[in-house]
Parts: C-alpha cells; sequence; structure tokens
C-alpha cells in the first residue's frame, strides 16, 4: 500500500505541530510492514534558496521518499491555490506516484480544492484528511476567537464571522462555508486529534460517521529518564512553544506580574520557545518590554528567564529545569502536543480548561485547569503548585505516560485499510 | 504643429526634455494664448519649446481638464454674442449669465456639456453644437436640465428655475478629431451668443460613464430620483441607449476567447455568467455547481466585462477545469459591455440548445438542481420552458425571487406649467424575504416575468427574441424586458421550483456610475413598456391572459435525493 503524507510544512524547516505529527506518521508507517509512505511537504518564500527556477515539487536534502511543494501564491483569503502550475504540479505528482491512500495534514499552503483535484486525478485513493485546527470553519486564522473581545467562539455563522469582519459582508462567510465543504465532499475520512474537535465539526455539519478520533502521538523522546528533583519546593514553571499570542505567553507574565504584585516571589518560570516575530505587534511589544525590565533586575530579584527556541532533541535538558509545565493557551489548542511532551518527562501540566487541554489535563489527578484566559487564576493556580505540600508529587505520580506512536500509527494504518470510517467518498451535507 | 520641433537634431530642442506623448502645440497655444506671439515673432520655435524651457515651471497647462473655467474653455466669442450682460445692440437683447463647464468629445462620437445659464425669465430655445463636418441639435434631442443651488445663490436668484443644463448626444462615428466645438445658444428673445470651446477627448466608455455619473449627482427641485429621470426625457435618456448600444458592439465585436477541460459531446445546456469586478466567484461557481448530479451534462460559459482580471480569470479557469473537470469557455471583453451585450455574446459560443444566464453570485441549494432542471426541460411542454426562472433564495435562508411582477409609480414631477404626472415602472419580486416554503411564491406557473439572476431558455427562442436588449447599459431592466418581449409573442415566461441562492448584489462590482445607468434604464424600460404594463400587466395578479393558463400539474420529481449544501 502506498501512502502519501501531504503535510503543511517540513518539521525540519517551519517548526509546527501538524507538520510534525505528520512526519511521526510518516516515519511510523516506514516500520509497517507493506506500506511505502511517500512524504509531500511544503515551504514557503522563508526558504527562497530551497526554490528551483521551473520547479513546483523537489527532492528534499537527498532523503528517500521525501519531497517537497515550493508552494507560491497562495490565497490565505479563500485557502486556495493560485499557480495553474502548481495545481498541474501536484495532479503530475499523484499520476506519477499513484498511491492508493492520500492522507492530508492540512489544507495551508497547498489549497482546499487540491482535495477535489485528487478525487478527480485518484477517484479510487482513499482520501484522509485530518484537522489540525479550525481553518476550515473559522476565517480568523482558524482559531474560533472572537477577534473584537478575544473570547472563545463557541460556533460560526455568516452573521457571526461578519461581527468578527465587519467590512465583509455576510454572504463572504455564507460562501467560503459552502466553498470549504465543496472541497471537503472529496474526502472519505476526517481525521481530529481530540474528541471536543470533533464535536465541533459534527456541528459544522461534518458527517458524523466520517469524523474519527486519532490521537497524537511522537517519539519518546525521555531515552535517558530524568533524575527525581532535588527534596524542596516544585516551584519552578516551564512554557515551551511559539511565542505568538494564542499560545499565551503574555498570559503567563501577566500572571508573574500579579504573583509579584501579591508579595509572592518564591518561585521561577522558564520561558522556552521562539518566533516572536510572529506575535501581534502589540502582544510583542509587550513581551519584550516585559524581558527588557527583568534583564534590568539584579539577579537574584529575577523571576523569569528567557531561554529561547529548542530543537524537539534537547526537549529533555529544558524539561529537566522545571518541575511543571505550563500551558497558558487563550485559543481552543486543538490538542497540545506540549502536553504529551512534559509527561514523557513526567512533568505536571497546569492548563486552561477548554478545548484539547480540558479533555487531556485531569484536574487534580495528573494536573491543574484554571480559567482560560484569566491571569489571576493562572496567578493564583501557580501558587498553589509552588507551595501545596504534596501536590507536585501526587499528581506527577497520577500521569499516565502518552500512547505510543505506533498506536497512532495503527490506527491511521487501520484507516487507510478502510476497518474505520466511512466507505467511499459521498457528497458532504 | 511646428515641424521643427519635431526634428531630434534640432540642437534646440535635443536639450529639452521628452515630449508628452500627448502634447499638442496648437491647443498649448490655445490654451496659453499670450504664448502664441512669441511663438508667431519667433521667440520661440514651437509652443512645446515655450512649455519646455518655461511653461512646465509655471504650472501652465498644455491639456485642459474637468475643472476648466470657461474663461479657459472658450477660445472665441462669436460676433453676435458680444460680451455678457453687454448693453443692447440694434434692439438684441443681452445674452444673460453663462457659463461652460466642461465639453467632452469621444472618437466614437459622444459628446457630453455640461455647463449653466440664466435663463430663468427668458428660456433657451436653441442649442446647436458644430464641429467639422456635422452639426447637433442639442437643445432639441439631446438636453437636460438641473438645479445649482450655487449658480442661484451667486446670481442672488430668486426663481425655483433649474440653471443647470447638461447635453449628452450620439453625434455619429468616424468623426475628425477636433480640438475645439462651436456652440451657438439662443433665448426666446433672440439674445444668443456663439462660442468655441475647447474638446476634452476621452474614451467612448468614459464619456458616456460621465454622464450617467453627472445624472446621479444632480439636484432638482422636486423628488430627486423621480425628477432625474423625467430629466432624461428631453433626449439624454434616448441619446444614452444609443451610446450603450454602440459601446456595448463595439466592445463585442473582437473578443478573447480560451476554452478549458473536456468537450462535451451533446451538452444538455450552457450556463453563461457575466464577470464584472469580482473574479473570485469563477472559483466559487466551478467549485459550487461541479459535482452535483446532472451537472456533467451542462458546460459553462464566462464572459468577464472586467479586462484587468482577464489574467486572473484565466488561471482561474484553468484550474477549475482541471480540478473538476469541467467543460468551461472563457470570453474577455476590453471593457464593460454590459449585462445584455455580454450574456448574448457568451451565448452565441453556447454548445447545446440551451442557455442558462446565471449570475455570478447564484449558487445550488440542492447539489442535484441540474438534473431537476433537465427533468423540467425534458418532461414538460414546451410553453412552459422556453423561458423559465426558479426560486432563489438568499444567503439567510428566505426567499429572494418567486418570479416578478409590475406595479406602476405615478409620480408628480415639477414642469415649467406645474405638475406633470409621470409614470414609472417599478420592477418588483414575488415574496421577496418570505419563508422559504411558501408555496404561493415557489410553485409552479406562469409570471409576468423572472430575475435574470437566473434565467433558462430554449436558445432557439432566446435568438428569436433576439436576445437581451443591449440599450440597457450599465444597471438594471433587460430580463424584464426580455420576458416582455417573449409574453408580446406568445410565450410566459414560467417559474419552475428549482432552487438555487442567489445572494443578490454581491457578485459584482457596483459604482457610482451605475446609480446613473439605473435612472436610465428605468426610464427607458417605462417609455418601451408602459403602456403594455398599464393596460393587462400591472400587479401581482395581472389579468393578462397568458398568465391565467393552467399550472403545472406536480413539481417534476427530481431523480435523486436531494442533499443541501
Amino acid at each position: 500500500m502506498k501512502v502519501l503524507i501531504v503535510s503543511v510544512f517540513h518539521p525540519e524547516l517551519i517548526p509546527g505541530g501538524a507538520q510534525q505529527v505528520a512526519y511521526e506518521l510518516f516515519e511510523g508507517l516506514r516500520e509497517v510492514p507493506g506500506v511505502a509512505p511517500v512524504l509531500l511537504a511544503s515551504v514557503d518564500s522563508s526558504y527562497p534558496a530551497l526554490f528551483k527556477t521551473g520547479a513546483c515539487i523537489t527532492g528534499f536534502d537527498g532523503r528517500p521518499d521525501e519531497y517537497l511543494f515550493l508552494s507560491q501564491g497562495y490565497d490565505f483569503w479563500w485557502n486556495r491555490a493560485s499557480e495553474p502550475r502548481l495545481v498541474e504540479a501536484f495532479a503530475d505528482f499523484l499520476r506519477l506516484t499513484v498511491p492508493d491512500v492520500v492522507h492530508f495534514h492540512h489544507f495551508l499552503t497547498y489549497g482546499v480544492e487540491l482535495l477535489s483535484l485528487t478525487r478527480q486525478i485518484l477517484p479510487h485513493a482513499r482520501i484522509v484528511f485530518t484537522f489540525h485546527e479550525f481553518l476550515a470553519i473559522c476565517a480568523a486564522d482558524g482559531h474560533m476567537l472572537r477577534r473584537h473581545d478575544q473570547t472563545l467562539c463557541e460556533r460560526a455563522s455568516a452573521v457571526r464571522c461578519h461581527q468578527c469582519f465587519p467590512a465583509v459582508p455576510p454572504e463572504h462567510f455564507f460562501l467560503r462555508e459552502r466553498w470549504m465543504k465543496a472541497h471537503l465532499a472529496a474526502v472519505d475520512v476526517f481525521t481530529v486529534p481530540s474528541q471536543f474537535m470533533q464535536a465541533q465539526y459534527t456541528a459544522w455539519g461534518l458527517p458524523g460517521a466520517k469524523l474519527v478520533h486519532v490521537a497524537n502521538a511522537q517519539t519518546n523522546r525521555n531515552l535517558r529518564p530524568l533524575p527525581p528533583p532535588a527534596p524542596g519546593p516544585r516551584n519552578r514553571f516551564g512554557f515551551f512553544g511559539q511565542m505568538v499570542d494564542i499560545k499565551g505567553v503574555w498570559l503567563l507574565l501577566e500572571a508573574v506580574r500579579l504573583l509579584r504584585a501579591g508579595g509572592f516571589s518564591d518561585f521561577h518560570v522558564e520561558i522556552n520557545g521562539g518566533n516572536l516575530r510572529y506575535a501581534s505587534e502589540a502582544r510583542r511589544r509587550e513581551i519584550e518590554a516585559f524581558m527588557a525590565a527583568e534583564a534590568a533586575l539584579p539577579p537574584e530579584a529575577r523571576r523569569v528567564t528567557f531561554n529561547g527556541a529548542y530543537p524537539l532533541e534537547r526537549i529533555g535538558q529544558r524539561m529537566a529545569r522545571v518541575d511543571w509545565c505550563v500551558v497558558p493557551s487563550v485559543w481552543w489548542e486543538s490538542f497540545g502536543l506540549v502536553i504529551s511532551e512534559a509527561w514523557m518527562f513526567a512533568r505536571p501540566v497546569i492548563g486552561p480548561n477548554a478545548g484539547g487541554p480540558a479533555e487531556r489535563i485531569g484536574d487534580g489527578r495528573d494536573g491543574l485547569l484554571f480559567e482560560i484566559g484569566d491571569a489571576r487564576a493562572l496567578a493564583s493556580t501557580i501558587r498553589r503548585a509552588a507551595t501545596e505540600e504534596g501536590l507536585w508529587d501526587r499528581l506527577a505520580g497520577g500521569i499516565a505516560p502518552p500512547a505510543p506512536r505506533a498506536a497512532m500509527v495503527a490506527q491511521y494504518h487501520a484507516l487507510y485499510v478502510g476497518a474505520q470510517g466511512s466507505g467511499a467518498a459521498s457528497q458532504t451535507t | 504643429m511646428n515641424e521643427h520641433a519635431d526634428d531630434p537634431a534640432d540642437p534646440v530642442d535635443a536639450l529639452l526634455p521628452a515630449r508628452p506623448a500627448d502634447f499638442d502645440d496648437s491647443l498649448y497655444l490655445m490654451l496659453n494664448q499670450d504664448v502664441a506671439p512669441a511663438v508667431a515673432s519667433g521667440v520661440f520655435t514651437s509652443g512645446f519649446e515655450h512649455y519646455a524651457r518655461y511653461g512646465a515651471k509655471e504650472g501652465r497647462r498644455y491639456r485642459p481638464d474637468a475643472q476648466d473655467s470657461e474663461t479657459a474653455l472658450v477660445v472665441t466669442v462669436g460676433p453676435a454674442a458680444g460680451p455678457r450682460r453687454a448693453a443692447p445692440e440694434g434692439g438684441v437683447p443681452p445674452m444673460p449669465a453663462h457659463r461652460i463647464e466642461s465639453l467632452r468629445m469621444s472618437s466614437g462620437g459622444s459628446l457630453l456639456l455640461t455647463g449653466w445659464l440664466d435663463d430663468a425669465t427668458d428660456p433657451l430655445i436653441e442649442l446647436m453644437a458644430e464641429g467639422d463636418g456635422w452639426t447637433s441639435d442639442l437643445a432639441g434631442t439631446a438636453l437636460a436640465r438641473e438645479r445649482r443651488r450655487d449658480v442661484a445663490e451667486a446670481l442672488h436668484s430668486g426663481e425655483r428655475h433649474a440653471h443647470g443644463f447638461w447635453a449628452f448626444a450620439e453625434l455619429g462615428e468616424n468623426l475628425p478629431r477636433q480640438t475645439t466645438c462651436r456652440l451657438r445658444f439662443g433665448l426666446r428673445s433672440g439674445a444668443a451668443v456663439t462660442l468655441d470651446v475647447l474638446v476634452q477627448p476621452a474614451a467612448d466608455a468614459a464619456v458616456r460613464d460621465a454622464a450617467l455619473i453627472h445624472l446621479a449627482d444632480a439636484d432638482f427641485h422636486g423628488s430627486p430620483q423621480h425628477a432625474a429621470i423625467a430629466s432624461l426625457d428631453g433626449g439624454v435618456g434616448a441619446q444614452q441607449a444609443a451610446a450603450s448600444r454602440r459601446i456595448s458592439r463595439a466592445l463585442t465585436v473582437n473578443p478573447y476567447v480560451e476554452r478549458f477541460g473536456p468537450a462535451l459531446a451533446q451538452p444538455k445546456a450552457s450556463i453563461v455568467v457575466c464577470l464584472y469586478g469580482k473574479p473570485e466567484y469563477l472559483f466559487l461557481q466551478n467549485s459550487l455547481f461541479a459535482g452535483g448530479a446532472g451537472i456533467g451534462d451542462y458546460e459553462f460559459i464566462y464572459v468577464c466585462n472586467s479586462p484587468e482580471l482577464g489574467e486572473q480569470v484565466l488561471r482561474d479557469a484553468r484550474i477549475g477545469s482541471l480540478v473538476h473537470g469541467i467543460r468551461q469557455t472563457v470570453v474577455l471583453l476590453s471593457g464593460n459591455a454590459g449585462f445584455g451585450a455580454a450574456n448574448n455574446l457568451g451565448a452565441s459560443y453556447a454548445s447545446s440548445g440551451r442557455v442558462i444566464a446565471v449570475n455570478p453570485d447564484v449558487a445550488p441549494l440542492h447539489t442535484d438542481w441540474a438534473q431537476r432542471h433537465t427533468a423540467v426541460v425534458e418532461t414538460l411542454p414546451q410553453a412552459q420552458t422556453s423561458l423559465f426562472g426558479v426560486p432563489l433564495y438568499y444567503a439567510d435562508g428566505s426567499l429572494m425571487h418567486g418570479g416578478m411582477y409590475f406595479e406602476n409609480d405615478a409620480v408628480p414631477v415639477t414642469g415649467p406649467a406645474g405638475f406633470i404626472r409621470q409614470n414609472l415602472l417599478r420592477v418588483e419580486h414575488y415574496g421577496k424575504g418570505a419563508p422559504p416554503e411558501a408555496a404561493r411564491f415557489t410553485r409552479p406557473r406562469p409570471v409576468p416575468a423572472i430575475t435574470g439572476a437566473f434565467m433558462s431558455l430554449r436558445r432557439d427562442w432566446f435568438e428569436r427574441l433576439g436576445g437581451f436588449a443591449e440599450d440597457y447599459g450599465l444597471g438594471h431592466y433587460e430580463d424584464a424586458d426580455l420576458c416582455l418581449r417573449s409574453l408580446a409573442l406568445g410565450t410566459a415566461p414560467w417559474l419552475h421550483d428549482i432552487r438555487l441562492y442567489h445572494l443578490e448584489g454581491r457578485g459584482s462590482a457596483r459604482l457610482h456610475v451605475h446609480d446613473g445607468g439605473t435612472l436610465v434604464n428605468r426610464w427607458l424600460f417605462s417609455r418601451n413598456w408602459g403602456e403594455t404594463v398599464r393596460t393587462s400587466l400591472l400587479g401581482p395578479s395581472p389579468a393578462h391572459p397568458l398568465l391565467q393558463g393552467p399550472e403545472a400539474a406536480a413539481p417534476v420529481a427530481p431523480r435523486g435525493r436531494s442533499k443541501a449544501r
């Protein structure tokens, strides 16, 4: 069975959860007898040297079965390809590789209409599509956050989306939904990494029988288990991930300010992550001002350390420096790979009480939940975590190791052979 | 033109900056009459030399602009006229205050003149325009008046008078290009003036559109919309229709045509869509229409009225045909030919015996709409399918269209001798905003008219009707006009219950010029059809015999299960 994995970006070029999961799957499928995976991962203009004149799809760094889709002219408003050459190249790639299964991890950088194209070129192939967030539903970057007040959005509609984009009439969003569904109709099976996403997409109108929950999984990177933490308070907190608005670094820093203002200073926060340049201007300035103010303090007064980005292979060293992992995300957070990573290293997670974290973290069992977006609630939770005797040991002891990558690969493999999900593609209602 | 100035070897000109492509020596000297003696006496070899050395730095113009005052526009004043408010000579009264504000002419022969005249007590009865080999009686065939508050205030006029005037005339094609036009104004008292006025050259559509914008912006003493339409009775309306017809025909003579996707052996219908300003509707419709039951038998024809979008439309059509395997033809026009002409042209590329004129912002409500449409065409009597429309829905789910009917607005318009009763037709939709299942509006039946947003026509009937009228230019009413012609020839339009969405007004760019176009078209439609409608087609339950016929026995059963998107 030949499986083509179509991934938004290559994780070694542009890091991100969706591409990381796609690559884990690609590698995992190589170990499955009878399966021949091929990876097509996109790259954008952030790597201009990888673009070869006249080429639309090329190899990647001499690696067998890995190809790069050189995305150009992507229409982010409609999420579509605007270059016929790229569409033709994708069609040719399908004809050349003739996969039995085409598994899309996102349509971003390709165009959602390539789903219909795939059905057109390969009428009998099984098309699997994994949602990593809500871009099919939500034009506001797929975050389902109301743009005027940054509150969580429960459902999309033509008028509600118009409220987020007052200059755009409701009819646009009416058409956008139909545009998406017209192409998603080519898909045989949809997968989502969390059950709440399954509910959201079902409520949006995708057939429930086609929606399957497949949890994300990764290679276990805790090859040398960390030594037990030294005796003393469990007051070291770590943030891991992108420093973009929705990941909520700003909320964590606000909580730090509140703790200080409340006279509590027996804690330390380590920020591990990059891509601050992709944060909004206001948040970026806020974070930079915090960093500058922190750096101006004498070392003994500093409570926050900014460690910068890290390669995944080095996550063990970063995890060793903290007792708790904080996930301050202010959006639905579809799954939260960092939760799995923290659990690999037996670090309890403090996360928001919504979306993927709320589904995965057992409050008081293996972690703590706080009211999403509420800096005071987060500050209070941090203070409790740092001071409550025996809490860390109890929660760390309650952590179940995350599901191994092989389990995810097996579940996808079952979908490929049709053991789960619906059969042939049918019209989406 | 001074030959010397164009000689590249000339040592003086060689030092001068590049000559603008539209620089005309004689026009420059007309606009800068103080320069002419210096050129005549040899101080400068040409007007251009003066412009290059001094004129440009001094901010002198070498072409007239829209804001030109009469001082700059009027080159010479005829001997009969004398200065404004001059003393009477030989019993001829003086010409009252007046001003020419713009005079535009196109190479195709459209003329637009604007200005004002203090003729409240001594009315204008003659306005003649004259050029090289032509004359035009503007007062008799192409003049409209408008209120000018600024003029009335400047003149301290207490009269309820329309001081402003504008003329729009079709002078005929192939006129020699000219830099001036002679205008003669004559008043009832015998006062007169002859003016040689500088012509601002402009493209055909630009002159027509400027006239429409002028109309849309015009001020009146009475109800703005009704008075604006009434002002077209002076000839401007008919001239506008003639100009639109001519411009549309010129634009459709030599289109660029490209076909995409596999040809169909015998398509059952040809969907013709006219794009204007919103290219995304091509790929949206491709995706929303493709894939449904029965659509594989249909071809698509997109006519693009926006030349600047041509490249994108061709790209998107290529992608659309690749992605969906559909057959589509793209017809690019070099300008906006209007709804009627563009659809007529699109229909001429149809390979099937049925044309479906569809607006870009129409999308299926049921994926099997094409199958239902084919069933209607193949199972119902020809009289019910020669021309038919469908219920259309807003995106909010309510009904948008269940057929169209006509109302007559009798409105009072201020005239020289008091109020004049003016009859204007109004086109209404049955069931606009009604609940979606309002059978009263969605049931199959003959109706006075259907919207052009979705209009299914037997091709031979469409051709016998002569297609859509092309003199409506920019605006609406082509659909109602076609339906009334069909009724006049004995076939009523029908409504059949095949449901689609129509996101009215979203599928094309609406500009200010369309506001003027809508006024002209309502005037034209009322003039062409007013009597017919008032005789037998007025109101939602008209007495017309063809609309009293039996209704369809039963809705056509769809062949497949309907699924809403």
